[in-house]
């Protein structure tokens, strides 16, 4: 057997946990540690941070965790990489280096990747003929939300992550790359993989390899139907990849950690919001799904094997995000008896009110929480006379409005409630409105996404 | 007595965009064999009724025992513009396990 890279992933969002990535560096002994941070709406979240503060942008935790991590990192031999630069990477860069130096780690080596932004070049794009035609709805008027562009990011591939670790990085921070290329750069990188026919399948099983990793707990028991027997999640192993220079792998995870690798919990992720499992495309590599073969190899060890795909597509996904109105929403519960008869009341009392306050709505949406909150028409109404004997129900109110101050006639026909409404309406504490951000997804030619890596010294 | 999806399958439900999509994951060939019989994109498209305003896909995956919904204009207008509680369809996919079993047998 040839030569094995090991692998761990130490975030799966923004908002997972370090601990299991302290533990990955201290006892793992890997090659490489890899951090997801970016979810769709994370860069418009950003973007509007910098525009408030010009060094702003990246993810903070992203940050901090590159900084507290690289030492022990050091000690380990594990280069960590990370997508938290968010829409500032060179910022990130900057504070990850100045925190390497104020931890005595002066000469440490901090790649960053950037050229996944394209917010200042949408109407080259559009002068060029590039239709970006919504892939959602397949509207073709980009012209439309034009004025209310808030950022565009495009999923990049992993080239400058392999570049980057070719410059010797100790840390690489990106941007908008997409979230298996993290596996993939360093895999390219060891292996030598050129892009060429002889290694499509290879990079396919790396972006393969990459989507079952990538959400961290996601495929060592997080979200399971299997829950029950999931044990100590609370102290979950994050996973480990094993992987050889075919692309073939042992997914695994540290012993003594909680939460559980297995076949199932492998093929549970690996069905995690996808398309066609025939073409996962992605910048890297269009990986087939059901090409693979999975095998348990022992306690918490699953062999994938076989992966199969076709090379990159010519075209990368774009994700535009723009300014939308915005939504006003309140909530109340209502004791039993007749808990649900309250809710309804409830429902009639805030549509007066509404009317009253010349509410003007583009949807007004109703929920009853302990009913339909989740599956709405898919949940089976069990009845008036059964919903009248739960303990509790509430009502939940979201509407969609185009400006700040309609969207706060919701919070305050929701307080209006607090006397108006049935006997035993109880409430948390009132939600201001919040600005939706709605999403563009398009397709522009690679051609027109130039990556860029430099190395800074700490 | 008669078998639901969620006696026979995992379940793992999220999003892209607007786009909700369920993987159903077989506790065995059997399984997988109802599974298919049993989750159609008519059967799925009837259950939400106006909460999937799109098309819907069910791609079947041999080598695991899985089949992939995936149903489009299904999250309200997507994660951050969605007047719902679950936002990301992290929940929907689970309405699926009420699906009745059709045994593959009985189907012509």
């Amino acid at each position: 057997m040839g030569r094995i890279v090991r692998m761990g992933a130490g975030s799966g969002f923004w908002g997972d946990a370090l601990d299991p990535a302290e533990e990955l560096l201290e006892r793992a002994n890997l090659d490489y540690l890899c951090f997801d941070y970016l979810a769709e709406l994370t860069m418009a979240l950003l973007q509007r941070q910098k525009l408030k503060r010009p060094d702003a942008g990246y993810v903070p935790d992203a940050v901090q965790a590159m900084i507290a991590l690289l030492p022990k990192a050091k000690a380990a031999g594990t280069r960590l990489i990370s997508n938290g630069g968010g829409v500032n990477p060179r910022a990130a860069a900057d504070r990850i280096a100045e925190g390497a130096r104020q931890a005595g780690l002066a000469g440490a080596r901090i790649a960053l990747i950037e050229g996944d932004d394209m917010l200042g070049r949408l109407d080259a794009l559009v002068a060029q003929g590039v239709p970006l035609r919504n892939l959602d709805t397949g509207d073709e008027d980009f012209s439309a939300i034009r004025d209310r562009v808030v950022c565009a990011n495009v999923y990049t591939d992993s080239s400058g992550i392999s570049e980057g670790l070719a410059g010797g990085a100790d840390v690489v921070i990106a941007g908008r790359v997409s979230d298996n290329a993290l596996y993939v750069g360093p895999l390219a990188h060891e292996f030598g993989w050129r892009r060429d026919a002889a290694h499509v399948d290879r990079y396919a099983a790396a972006v393969t390899l990459g989507h079952i990793v990538e959400c961290a707990a996601g495929c060592s028991g997080g979200m399971s139907s299997r829950f029950s027997e999931m044990p100590h999640m609370g102290r979950v192993g994050f996973p480990i990849l094993e992987v050889d220079e075919t692309g073939d792998a042992t997914i695994t995870k540290l012993p003594g950690s909680g939460g559980r690798v297995d076949q199932w919990t492998v093929k549970e992720h690996l069905v995690y919001e996808i398309g066609d499992p025939r073409r996962y495309l992605m910048p890297d590599a269009v990986a087939d799904f059901t090409s693979l073969t999975l095998n348990d190899e022992g306690q918490d060890r699953v062999r994938v094997s076989g992966m199969r795909g076709e090379p990159a597509p010519d075209q990368w996904k774009m994700v535009v995000g723009y300014q939308d109105g915005w939504i006003g929403e309140t909530m109340a519960f209502f004791p039993w008896p007749n808990a649900y008869d309250r809710a309804v009341k409830a429902r009639e009392t805030l549509l007066e009110r509404f009317e009253r306050m010349g509410l003007a709505a583009d949807q007004v949406h109703f929920d009853f929480v302990g009913l339909n909150t989740l599956h709405g028409p898919a949940a089976a109404f069990p009845g008036r006379e059964w919903a009248n004997e739960l303990p509790e129900v509430g009502l939940r109110c979201a509407v969609r409005t185009r400006t700040q101050e309609e969207a706060d006639k919701v919070r305050r026909a929701g307080t209006n409630l607090w006397i108006m409404g049935p006997g035993g309406t109880s409430f948390g504490t009132p939600m201001k409105p919040r600005p939706v951000i709605a999403l563009w997804p398009t397709l522009i030619p690679r051609d027109a996404v130039q990556q860029k890596t430099e190395i800074l010294v700490a | 007595m008669t078998l639901q999806v969620k006696d026979i399958a995992y379940v793992r439900s999220g999003d892209k965009g607007d786009v909700c999509s369920v993987g159903l994951v077989a506790r065995g060939p059997r399984e997988y064999a109802w599974l298919r019989a049993s989750v159609t994109p008519a059967d799925v498209k009837r259950i939400y009724g106006d909460w999937v305003r799109g098309e819907v896909e069910c791609h079947s995956m041999d080598n695991i025992g899985a089949v992939v919904v995936v149903m489009r204009h299904a999250l309200g207008g997507g994660a951050t513009r969605t007047l719902r509680l679950d936002q990301t369809g992290k929940s929907l996919g689970y309405a699926l396990m009420r699906l009745p079993v059709r045994s593959a047998e009985t189907l012509s």
